[in-house]
C-alpha cells in the first residue's frame, strides 16, 4: 500500500463511485476523499465529497489541503454525459488532466497518482501488431478526436512523471468495458435488436468485465507501477462470436455508411452514436497484451476475454414465452428430429 | 411397394442398436432408428448449430480450425489436380514445438504460396499441424480477405506478432521478400529479391527457434505479371497492381490461376540456439544469417527447377 490518504477525482463517475466504496471497506485507508462536479449516484459512507470542477484552478488550492498521498484520476471521460456535447469532451480530459498535474505539483505529500485512461493511444488499424505492449505506443497515426486526445494528455503525464521521480504515475489503458447493467455506447450497441456490423470486417476484440475493470483499478490503487499498464482480459475475441453468444442478430453494411447508418438507427431505438474510436474499432479491433497488469500490479483478470461476454451474454439473455426461433436453436432442434 | 434393400436395412439395424446401447427399449430404439435423420446430417446440422450460437473456438489470433477446415478442399483441390505439387523433405519441418518457415514469395494477383506449404504440410507430413503465417500489412485493410486470412491462420507482417507466436511455440510462415518478390516482373521469376531488414531472423534469434528454408517452385507461373498498372495501385492504395496475361482483359476469368506444375521442398532447418537470445542485436550477424537462408532457398530452386522441368506439363 502506497498512501493511506487517498483522493479520488470523478468519483461520481461509475468506476470512481465503485472505486470509493471499495476502498471504504478497507481499515488502513484513513482518509479517503472524491472530488466531482457532482455528488456520486451513490450512497458513500466515510469518503468525504468535495464539489469542485476538474477544470477549475481551484483544484491547486483544495488537493493540498487534502493532505492526499494517492490521487486516483477517473475523470477522463470516453463518452458525453447525456444531453452534453461531445466537444466537452476535450475540455474535461486534457484540460482537467492539465489541472490536475498542476495541483499534484503542490501537494507535497503525494507519493503515487494513478490515472484510468485509454488503449485508445494504439490507435485502431488493420495491419497493427495484434497484441499491443505498453511500449508500442503512438506507433500508429492517431486518426480519432479522442485518440489524439488519449495521446495528449498521456504526454503531459509523461512529462510530470519525469519531473517528480520521487511521485509513482501509473497510466491504465483500458480496453472498452462490457459487463450486464453497464451503460456506455458500446453496450447500447450491442443491445441493438438488430446490430449493424460492418460488410467484410470481423474485428478481433477484447472488452473488460465490469468487475475487472473495477478490480484492476482497485489493485494499481494499492500497488502502483511506474507507467502505462494495459488493462485487458485475456485473449481476444471477434465481433460476430460476440454477436452469436449474445444471440444477436446482425446486418452487414458497407462500412463507408456503418457510422451514419448506425447513428440514425441508434437514435431511433435509443442507443446513440459510438464515440471515441468506435467506429474503427469495431472496423478493425485492436488486441492489447496484459501481461504488466498480471506481473507488475499482480492483478489477474477473473473473466477472459470470452467469459466476459458470456457473462455479459447470460445476464442480458432475452426471456421469452414459446420456443426461441433463433436459428441456431432451430437447427440444433432440426438435429434431433425423430430422436 | 418395393423391398427395402441389403444397405438401408444394414443402415436401420446399426442405428437400432445406437439406440439400444444408449439405453432405451428395443421398441423406442426401433422407432428412432426409422424416424431419425441420417448421421451425416445429423452432424451437420449439429455443427451449424453450434457455429449460430456462437459455441466455436477460435483462438486469440481469430484463427478458427473449422472454418479452416471447411475451406480445405478447395485448396487440396488445387494442390492435387490443378497445380499437382510434390514435395521433397517434409520431414524437415519439426512436428511439435517452434519454427519458423522461410520461403520465396511468388504469385502476383494472390500469393498462393502460403496455402500450398500449408497444405503440404497437412498432407504429406507424418504429423500434419496448422501453420501461422504473416500476411502483407495491406491485406488487412480490406474488407472479406481481411477477416479469412484471420480465421485460416494468417496475422498481420510484424515481428511483435512474429515473436508472440513463436513464444507460443507455433509454426510460423514468413516471406521476407514481401510485396518485392510477388511484385516482380515474369522474367524475374525465381531470381530471389532482397531478404527485408533480416527481422526474420532477429525474431528467431529472440525465440531460439530453427529456421527452416523452404523453395517453393510453381507459384511464379500462376501470374505471370507483365506490366504493372502503377496509376491503380496508387488509387487503391495496393503496393502494385499487375497485368496479366488473361487479368484484367478476362474480367474475373483472369483470375483463374495458370495450371503450373509445383514442387515444395523443405531445406534442413539451420538451429540458431548456440547463439543466444541477446545476439539479435547484432546486426551483422542478422544480415550474414539472412544471407546464409537467402543463398539456400535460392541453390535450392534452381535444383527444384531442374527436377520439375516443363513449368506446365
Amino acid at each position: 500500500m502506497s498512501g493511506r490518504r487517498v483522493v479520488i477525482t470523478g468519483v461520481a463517475s461509475q468506476w470512481g463511485a465503485e472505486l470509493a466504496r471499495r476502498l471504504e471497506r478497507d481499515p488502513s485507508i484513513e482518509y479517503l476523499a472524491g472530488i466531482d462536479d457532482a455528488p456520486p449516484a451513490v450512497e458513500l459512507e466515510r469518503t468525504d465529497f468535495i464539489e469542485a470542477d476538474i477544470r477549475s484552478p481551484l483544484l491547486s488550492r483544495l488537493l493540498p489541503g487534502t493532505g492526499a498521498e494517492t490521487i486516483v484520476h477517473c475523470g477522463i471521460r470516453w463518452f458525453p454525459e447525456p444531453g452534453k456535447p461531445s466537444r466537452v469532451l476535450h475540455d474535461v480530459n486534457v484540460i482537467g488532466t492539465l489541472q490536475l498535474l498542476a495541483a499534484c505539483e503542490r501537494t507535497e505529500t503525494l507519493r503515487s497518482l494513478v490515472v484510468r485512461g485509454s488503449a485508445a493511444i494504439y490507435g485502431c488499424e488493420g495491419p497493427a501488431p495484434c497484441f499491443f505492449t505498453e511500449e508500442m505506443a503512438r506507433r500508429l497515426p492517431l486518426r480519432t478526436r479522442f485518440q489524439r486526445d488519449a495521446s495528449e494528455l498521456e504526454a503531459y503525464i509523461d512529462n510530470f512523471a519525469r519531473r517528480h521521480a520521487e511521485i509513482v504515475c501509473c497510466i491504465l489503458r483500458y480496453q472498452p468495458e462490457i459487463g450486464p447493467g453497464l451503460d456506455s455506447p458500446l453496450v447500447r450497441y450491442l443491445s441493438l435488436p438488430v446490430v449493424p456490423t460492418q460488410l467484410g470486417f470481423d474485428p478481433r476484440l477484447q472488452l473488460v468485465h465490469v468487475e475487472d475493470a473495477a478490480g484492476a483499478l482497485e489493485a494499481a490503487t494499492r500497488n502502483p507501477a511506474r507507467g502505462p499498464v494495459n488493462v485487458a482480459p485475456s485473449g481476444a475475441i471477434s465481433l460476430s462470436r460476440i454477436l452469436r453468444l449474445a444471440r444477436r442478430p446482425f446486418v452487414p453494411i458497407p462500412h463507408p455508411v456503418f457510422g451514419p447508418a448506425l447513428e440514425r438507427l441508434g437514435r431511433r431505438l435509443g442507443a446513440g452514436p459510438l464515440y471515441g474510436d468506435g467506429v474503427r474499432l469495431l472496423r478493425y479491433g485492436r488486441g492489447v497484451d496484459n501481461g504488466r497488469l498480471r506481473s507488475d500490479i499482480g492483478y489477474e483478470p477473473r473473466f477472459d476475454a470470452v467469459g466476459a461476454v458470456r457473462d455479459f451474454a447470460s445476464a442480458t439473455g432475452s426471456r421469452r414465452i414459446g420456443p426461441s426461433l433463433h436459428p441456431g436453436d432451430l437447427a440444433g432442434r432440426l438435429a434431433g428430429f425423430g430422436r | 411397394m418395393r423391398p427395402p434393400s441389403a444397405e438401408s436395412v444394414a443402415d436401420f439395424l446399426r442405428r437400432m442398436r445406437v439406440g439400444i446401447e444408449d439405453g432405451l427399449d428395443p421398441l423406442t430404439a426401433a422407432q428412432r432408428a426409422a424416424t431419425e435423420l441420417p448421421r451425416t446430417v445429423r452432424r451437420a446440422l449439429d455443427r451449424l448449430s453450434r457455429r449460430l450460437q456462437g459455441e466455436y473456438y477460435e483462438d486469440e489470433w481469430g484463427f478458427d480450425e473449422e472454418f479452416a477446415e471447411a475451406v480445405y478442399p478447395l485448396f487440396e483441390f488445387l494442390y492435387d489436380v490443378w497445380w499437382r505439387v510434390e514435395v521433397d523433405d517434409v520431414r524437415n519441418v519439426p512436428s511439435h514445438g517452434r519454427a519458423l518457415l522461410v520461403s520465396n514469395h511468388a504469385g502476383s494477383l494472390f500469393p498462393f504460396d502460403a496455402s500450398m506449404i500449408l497444405g503440404a504440410i497437412m498432407k504429406e507430413h507424418p504429423l500434419p499441424r496448422w501453420a501461422r503465417f504473416l500476411v502483407l500489412d495491406w491485406a488487412f485493410v480490406l474488407p472479406f480477405i481481411s477477416t479469412f486470412m484471420k480465421r485460416v491462420g494468417g496475422v498481420p507482417a510484424s515481428t511483435h506478432n512474429a515473436a508472440r507466436l513463436l513464444d507460443q511455440n507455433e509454426l510460423v510462415m514468413v516471406f521476407p521478400e514481401g510485396a518485392k518478390g510477388t511484385g516482380k516482373q515474369f522474367s524475374d521469376r525465381y531470381r530471389l529479391q532482397r531478404f527485408g531488414r533480416g527481422g526474420f531472423v532477429e525474431v528467431a534469434l529472440r525465440t531460439g527457434a530453427p529456421i527452416v528454408p523452404v523453395a517453393v517452385v510453381g507459384s511464379e507461373e500462376i501470374y505471370p505479371k507483365l506490366a504493372d498498372a502503377r496509376p491503380l495501385a496508387r488509387l487503391i492504395g495496393a503496393p502494385f497492381a499487375p497485368v496479366t496475361p488473361t487479368f484484367p482483359w478476362l474480367g474475373p476469368l483472369g483470375l483463374i490461376p495458370l495450371p503450373s506444375k509445383w514442387r515444395i521442398a523443405f531445406c534442413d532447418p539451420i538451429d540458431l540456439s548456440e547463439h543466444g537470445p541477446d545476439a539479435a542485436a547484432d546486426r551483422r550477424l542478422l544480415f550474414d544469417i539472412s544471407e546464409q537462408v537467402r543463398e539456400t532457398i535460392q541453390a535450392r530452386l534452381y535444383e527444384s527447377l531442374v527436377k520439375r522441368g516443363s513449368a506446365f506439363m
